[in-house]
């Protein structure tokens, strides 16, 4: 723009998972941030935390403010894939077709041969294609 | 290779540019690069899916969209509706009324004390028209009078002068058939005036000569 007059653009909010934790040990934050900051960038709110590995129970354990993620939706903040999942399979909202896909995928094709075993329901499935 | 060339910058709004050193950025391959040898003769599979599980899929994806789409209006709405009945829309509305109130008053007040301002002008105002109305109607008064009074003379003046009546108007025209005035005359260069139209220098002796006074 060449004159001098300041714009202001209607930046959008999101509900997405950030990467914390250290390496081969995932931990996200279910955070709100707008759409145009990178993942490590400052964050609006924290609005839970989803901890990727298994613990001793062998439970994936998800927290959620679920007041907080109502008030943001109603401020029209859009879901990553991931988070929209997340709150789906909790019973805040309809379940995500990924779900159901990704379950249905998984019984039908058989695990190929792997180097590694994968730990069955407990460690994720393995996509690195090299193992 | 291409990700390491320099740290990313970060973009934080009232904070200066701060530097990220922590992650190693994904930056797009060079557009002028050539293709990697590994990679020039690779044909990647294209992922069939069988048509049912297309539609099947596109059948969950509409209506899971048609949800959350009713889901995220209701949600608006449920918050409108809470921000009117909450705590802080209350107490700005018991704020605004007790706002309005005070203006109110102040406004009331400063009317009062406008029209106090007001009443006594138009008293002062009142009394000095009243003061004028007077004056004239005097003034008028005396010069009515004044006037009668002139009239009064020039009516006597003029009753005064010797009108000829009906009555008078045969003596008066023998009176002046029988005294003809001559207006004629003629001047000396030393101040003598005679008088009368047949009038001869000579027939007038030096001393009965009348002088023309200058007044």
């Amino acid at each position: 723009m060449a004159s001098a007059v300041q714009t202001f653009t209607k930046i959008g909010k999101v509900i997405r998972l950030n990467r914390h934790g250290c390496t081969n040990r995932p931990f996200y934050h279910i955070v709100v941030q707008k759409t145009k900051d990178t993942q490590d960038g400052p964050v609006i709110e924290q609005v839970g935390s989803f901890d990727a590995m298994p613990n001793s129970q062998n439970e994936k354990l998800v927290a959620l403010n679920l007041e907080r993620i109502q008030y943001w939706l109603a401020q029209g903040a859009g879901l990553s894939d991931p988070v929209a999942q997340l709150l789906g399979l909790s019973g805040f909202l309809p379940n995500h077709p990924r779900t159901l896909i990704q379950a249905w995928k998984n019984r039908r094709e058989p695990p190929r041969e792997r180097k590694i075993e994968a730990i069955i329901g407990i460690a994720p499935p393995l996509d690195n294609p090299k193992i | 290779m291409f990700g390491s060339s320099g740290s990313r910058v970060l973009n934080v709004i009232n904070i200066s540019y701060l530097q990220s050193r922590s992650k190693r950025v994904w930056v797009r391959k060079p557009l002028g690069s050539p293709m990697a040898k590994s990679k020039i003769f690779r044909i990647t599979p294209k992922p069939v899916l069988p048509e049912d599980e297309k539609a099947e899929i596109k059948r969950l994806f509409d209506n899971y969209k048609n949800s959350m789409k009713s889901i995220r209006q209701y949600f608006f709405e449920q918050s409108l509706k809470q921000a009117e009945s909450g705590e802080v829309a209350q107490m700005k509305h018991r704020l605004d009324d007790q706002e309005h109130e005070r203006l109110m008053e102040e406004n009331r007040l400063e009317n009062e004390k406008t029209a106090m301002l007001r009443q006594e002008r138009l008293k002062i105002q009142a009394e000095k028209a009243q003061q004028n109305v007077l004056a004239s109607l005097i003034k008028k008064e005396r010069e009515s009078k004044l006037h009668e009074i002139q009239i009064e003379d020039f009516l006597m003046k003029q009753m005064s002068t010797p009108f000829i009546q009906p009555e008078n108007i045969e003596k008066a025209i023998e009176d002046a058939l029988a005294n003809p005035v001559n207006f004629n005359f003629a001047l000396d260069l030393d101040g003598y005036i005679y008088r009368g139209k047949d009038t001869s220098i000579d027939t007038i002796p030096e001393e009965k000569r009348e002088r023309l006074n200058s007044n």
